[in-house]
């Protein structure tokens, strides 16, 4: 991978122990502190239990059987319920706590952008909303949002439960048909972060991710402009041919092409295809040689996945590659 | 036990115990009270996923769909309570060891059933919806067609016993067996009220 | 301390004929004689037809052992090609339809097929002899239960063998199971095998519910009777509760969905995806604890012989069991955090699912404070014990974590949670049960396994279940979800994983040198005698293994330990017959004699209504009107069942409810 977003991909783990957001924050010290004071817990009590069968005290009596004194019995009574009443007071420390990070997850900010995404098998349709319809944007599998901005996620499904989780950013939320929810983050630090589809929505649920990019106020208003745009003419003859490999081929059935005939909905809208660091639902990167894979044989990367193979003769293929690579 | 360490020592003799017992004591009543329990647990959970589902609707049953008719349901409730009648009378013949009279009162006890169980086929199409129209036919349809089965375990029950009684001779538990199924019966009749009260009067009420 | 009232003689109670010398006890030539007598009596005979038409519980119960010990190896296998597969990232062993149809019949098998058949017929096999009872409540029934559980194991492994096993996960979330996104059978076949197996939990539960009210030893009052028993006890009402659900939901709603168009979970006509999440889990949640809680029974029993002294605190840890039993069915949200339910509701759910912790933490405190105060000998068992201790605390402290809300929807539905539930089985169910099997099969068998065996068997067992399952934790924080059949080698999940697989063969290999010692030990092992470890229980007071008819006299009892608290002598009641089959009937709470029950004797016609079952569920995925066709089939059975039960065998005393007492030979 030579592109330098995606290494820096790389170089971000993907945990939910590496928040990147406050809510991830807040989550990742819960997270801490129920391991401190469990973890003690544990060692606590299965030490103990380890030690009790070595502890001796005495010897049995006449039956081979060991008896416990009165004094002894009431101390075991003191001890028993005082660990039971510590254990309740613990679980009520956790409810209370837990409980507190909650309330404050579940409060919506005004948020700045509201993203609208609806899963599909298997992949994600991306739209962000404007009051002026001319000026909404759709995309697929890639999120980009402004850093130091909360941003609301409105989730839909179009067929099958999925559940949309980036563990930097905040826990998950599923998307349920006949449901609508909700989730939203804000993104205090650049970067790009992988999501990944957590319901088990069939056979490519393993294929299933996305990224979001957080980037800089300007640097995410410029990339909103630039996907505003419709795919622009293509001027160079091979792109040109490409296009027309494109049309008249079953593409268009299920791909849309800002400004051009295409406006099948079934797959991933293309218009900016070129603009996206990875493919197939971050299957692959997108660079030209899995671009060509994909696109002549999608089944060798994602089997049964929905899109058929494209049998091309190498120049279809070189030049539909030089028209998607214009598609910025 | 020969366990040669442990001598046996009687302190009892269990032999004049009697070996037919009626009611909670009988091991049969057991097995009755658990399959009731089973099964009126299932009606309670179909009922709240018929309550489940009504949130999805405005107006429920939905709007267009006509509420249930009364008629057949409401014969066949007065059919049910009137069951009862031979049921008990069954039930307190067997308890006084009158193997005539268990035999006379089976007779009308199944010939109810009976009818119960072939209106019961009207009474799915008294909901006035198809299974298969939307969820709340579904849930309908599931309910009516739940309790259906357990009627044609019960009623089933109820004639091969009528059947045993009239054709051969039975061991003394067959009277406390009459007994356990009018037990039975008074649950899947019970069962019923309930079901009929909220699947076909209830759309009218609320 | 076995404060207890002592057995006043009940007026019913004549004494014996002839009268006997006080203290007098019986001689052993009357013992061989009744021996003689009851055994033939109560043989089911031998050879195939012998064994199709048995009703002896242990028999049966023997049988659905060994079945579901099969199970396991084959859900071991299944978890075996999950993690070569998973062992590196795009390891290319199978591809993701095979895996589906891998890792839900994985499921499928551990939680229907092995672990609550297991528990249950850990029950059918022991709660008779622990209450002292000759048989279950419900003889042939119990062996239709059997019949019912053995057809859903042959379907689904059929199916599986024809490429058609289901593939939607153990749980089967609509829309992905329903009629639109899994054409076919697989997911038909699931609901089928769920209503096979809760048919035979549900009979189970009923045996073991009747058999310990009402078939208890003389003397034996609820406060006397073996903490397993309650455990058995109380987890055969959750069933009774809990298995319903899942049995209506699979094939009422989902099977009707999918068959004859009903609209459930169809969101365009009302029906509601999160309905099914919903029923499933109702059952779903408790039937986790149907499987761990008959393991914490085995636990007490075991703690309280090995440390050789009576176990401290039994009411509190009776009450802990039916409170765990009552809360389990107050936890199933939990399982939907990540789903649009109001936050103020799932918060709740968040305080029911600490809280339950309370109760569980009350039994291993108990234990504690037993073995403390004990004199432990270290054999398997109660080396297993101690591992329980290890492995499901950690389990334990996860479930609290997962519990709240914020942190769940981090860790839902990745690694975090297959470490989590892990954790809790197998440390919570599978280590009791081998440690229960080690106590046990001296019984059962009449020989000891070996300890030297059992010592590896245990060793393997807890580092395999650590290696494997802890890196799991890491795993899902680090973003890895469930369900998964590949992953890509940038996610960075590849060595974690290969610990993982290299762990899954350390626990194969456990169970492999377990397997081996059950071999080597049925034919060599050391001959155990009536009671080798000393134990107190009334199982003990049989032979090893137990005569047909486990004990030839009812044994009166007066203590929670009744082989601890009596003299050398046992006392016992005379009087059953020698000519038919007899058990006596005893009070539900204080087990005073009631009355003499005839015991059914051996009868095909539970196997043959279990092929008529069989018909039925299976036949209606491929057509409604095979219905009316079983229905047909079962008629003639049910008759021919019913004809056999009503036979006219001998004078019976009949008791009024008026109390009026009298003879007759038929109705």
């Amino acid at each position: 991978m030579s592109n330098p977003v995606l290494l820096a991909l790389q170089n971000v783990r993907h945990s939910a122990t590496a928040p990147a957001s406050p809510e991830a924050h807040a989550i990742a010290h819960l997270f801490w502190w129920m391991l401190a004071v469990g973890g003690a817990i544990w060692l606590l009590v299965a030490a103990t239990a380890i030690r009790s069968a070595f502890a001796r005290r005495g010897a049995p009596g006449d039956d081979g059987l060991m008896r416990v004194s009165a004094e002894t019995h009431t101390r075991l009574q003191r001890v028993v319920i005082g660990a039971t009443v510590v254990t309740g007071v613990i679980l009520m420390s956790f409810i209370v706590f837990d409980f507190s990070v909650g309330r404050a997850l579940a409060a919506f900010p005004a948020q700045s952008l509201t993203v609208d995404v609806t899963g599909h098998q298997w992949w994600w349709q991306i739209e962000y909303e404007d009051p002026n319809p001319s000026l909404s944007v759709t995309t697929a599998n890639e999120i980009h949002v402004p850093v130091g901005e909360p941003v609301q996620f409105k989730l839909a499904s179009h067929d099958v439960i999925h559940s949309f989780w980036v563990p930097n950013m905040n826990g998950k939320r599923d998307l349920i048909p006949g449901y609508r929810s909700s989730i939203w983050f804000r993104a205090d630090t650049p970067g790009v972060y992988r999501g990944q589809c957590a319901e088990f929505c069939g056979l490519q649920h393993a294929h299933m991710a996305f990224l979001v990019v957080a980037q800089p106020r300007a640097e995410f208003t410029r990339w909103l402009l630039q996907q505003r745009t419709s795919g622009a003419t293509p001027v160079d003859s091979l792109a040109v041919a490409g296009q027309q490999v494109f049309m008249s081929g079953s593409c268009a059935l299920c791909h849309t092409i800002g400004g051009t005939p295409a406006h099948g909905t079934v797959g991933p809208d293309l218009t900016h295809l070129a603009s996206r660091l990875e493919l197939a639902a971050g299957t692959a990167p997108n660079t030209r040689g899995y671009l060509g894979g994909w696109i002549l044989n999608p089944q060798s990367m994602k089997p049964r996945t929905l899109m058929p193979p494209n049998p091309l003769q190498p120049r279809q293929l070189q030049a539909l590659l030089a028209y998607l690579e214009t598609l910025k | 036990m020969t366990n040669a360490d442990r001598p046996l020592r009687p302190e009892g003799d269990v032999s004049a115990l009697p070996t037919v017992v009626f009611g909670s004591r009988s091991l049969m009543w057991w097995g009755t009270l658990g399959f009731m329990t089973i099964e009126g647990w299932s009606i309670a959970l179909l009922l709240v996923a018929y309550f489940y589902l009504r949130q999805n609707f405005v107006d429920y049953p939905p709007a267009r769909t006509p509420f249930p008719s009364l008629l057949v349901p409401t014969i066949n409730l007065g059919i049910m309570l009137l069951s009862f009648v031979p049921a008990v009378l069954v039930a307190r013949a067997a308890k006084r060891l009158d193997t005539a009279a268990v035999k006379l009162w089976l007779l009308p006890f199944s010939a109810l059933g009976l009818a119960i169980l072939v209106l019961r086929w009207w009474e799915l199409w008294a909901l006035n919806i198809r299974w298969d129209t939307n969820a709340y036919g579904s849930a309908a349809w599931v309910l009516v067609g739940f309790h259906a089965s357990l009627l044609l375990l019960d009623v089933g029950d109820t004639i091969g016993l009528t059947t045993f009684f009239w054709t051969r001779p039975l061991p003394p538990k067959a009277l406390s067996d009459a007994a356990d199924n009018s037990f039975y019966w008074y649950f899947t009749v019970g069962i019923w009220i309930p079901l009929y009260l909220i699947l076909y009067l209830g759309p009218r009420i609320f | 301390m076995s404060a207890e009232h002592s057995g006043e003689h009940d007026a019913l109670i004549p004494a014996p004929q002839p009268p006997l010398p006080a203290r007098a006890t019986l001689p052993d030539d009357l013992l061989a004689s009744e021996h003689e007598h009851l055994d033939a009596l109560w043989s089911d005979g031998r050879g195939f037809w012998a064994w199709v038409t048995t009703v002896n519980h242990k028999s049966i119960a023997k049988r659905y052992i060994v079945t579901a010990f099969l199970m396991f190896i084959a859900g071991g296998l299944e978890a075996g090609a999950m993690r070569l597969q998973l062992s590196h990232p795009d390891a290319g062993v199978m591809g993701p339809d095979r895996y589906n149809q891998i890792f839900t019949t994985h499921g499928t098998t551990m939680m229907f097929l092995f672990a609550v058949p297991m528990m249950t017929a850990m029950g059918l096999y022991f709660v008779p002899l622990l209450v002292g009872a000759r048989n279950v409540a419900f003889p042939r029934l119990n062996a239709f239960g059997y019949w019912c559980y053995l057809v859903g194991v042959v379907f689904l492994y059929v199916s599986l063998a024809l490429n058609m096993a289901p593939d939607a996960g153990w749980f089967s979330y609509v829309p992905l199971s329903g009629p639109q996104y899994s054409p076919g059978h697989r997911i038909d076949v699931w609901a089928q095998l769920v209503t096979f197996t809760e048919i035979a939990g549900l009979i189970g539960a009923i045996n073991i519910i009747a058999t310990t009210f009402k078939l208890r030893a003389p003397g034996m009052s609820l406060n006397r009777i073996p903490i397993f028993v309650w455990s058995e006890l109380v987890v055969s009402f959750m069933i009774v509760f809990a298995l319903p659900a899942v049995a209506l939901g699979s094939t009422f709603m989902l099977g009707m969905d999918r068959t004859v168009s009903t609209q459930f979970f169809n969101p365009a006509e009302g029906g509601d995806a999160l309905l099914w999440q919903h029923i499933f889990w109702f059952f779903g949640h408790p039937e986790v604890y149907i499987i761990f809680l008959p393991g914490m029974g085995m636990i007490t029993e075991i703690v309280e012989v090995f440390s050789r002294r009576r176990v401290f605190g039994y009411t509190a840890i009776v009450l802990a069991n039916i409170t765990t039993g009552f809360f389990a069915f107050g936890l199933w949200v939990h399982h939907m955090f990540a789903t649009p339910i109001p936050e103020l509701g799932q918060s709740l759910f968040t305080a029911a699912s600490m809280v339950i912790a309370i109760p569980t933490a009350v039994q291993i405190f108990c234990w504690i404070a037993t073995l403390w105060t004990g004199r432990p000998r270290f054999t398997t068992a109660l080396l297993f014990i101690l591992g329980f201790f290890f492995t499901f605390i950690n389990g334990g402290i996860t479930g609290v974590m997962l519990a709240s809300v914020a942190f769940d929807k981090q860790v839902h539905d990745t690694f975090f949670v297959v470490a989590h539930l892990h954790y809790v089985l197998l440390g919570g169910a599978v280590t009791p049960l081998f440690a229960a099997f080690y106590f046990w099969f001296p019984k059962v068998t009449g020989r000891m396994l070996s300890e030297r065996l059992g010592k590896w068997n245990f060793w393997l067992f807890i580092i395999g279940v650590n290696v494997t399952f802890f890196p799991m934790h890491l795993l899902g924080l680090d973003g890895m979800p469930r369900r998964v059949y590949t992953y890509l080698r940038e996610t960075g999940w590849g060595p974690l994983n290969a610990l993982v697989s290299a762990g899954a063969v350390i626990i194969v290999t456990s169970v492999i040198v377990f397997l081996v010692n059950v071999a080597i030990s049925y034919r060599r092992g050391a001959l155990a005698g009536d009671n080798p470890w000393g134990s107190y229980g009334l199982e003990w007071a049989t032979a090893s293994p137990p005569a047909n008819y486990n004990f030839l006299y009812p044994v009166v009892v007066r203590s929670r330990h009744p082989l601890w608290e009596t003299a050398v002598e046992l006392p016992v009641l005379t009087g059953l017959s020698t000519e038919r089959r007899e058990v006596l009937v005893t009070t539900t709470v204080d087990a005073r004699p009631d009355h003499r029950h005839d015991d059914p004797t051996a009868s095909i016609w539970p196997l043959a209504l279990a092929l008529c079952m069989a018909v039925l569920w299976i036949g209606s995925i491929f057509s409604p009107y095979v219905v009316l066709w079983a229905l047909l089939i079962s008629t003639p059975v049910l008759i021919m069942w019913s004809r056999q039960a009503m036979r006219v065998t001998t004078t019976e005393r009949v008791q009024r409810p008026n109390g009026e007492m009298v003879e007759m030979a038929q109705a």
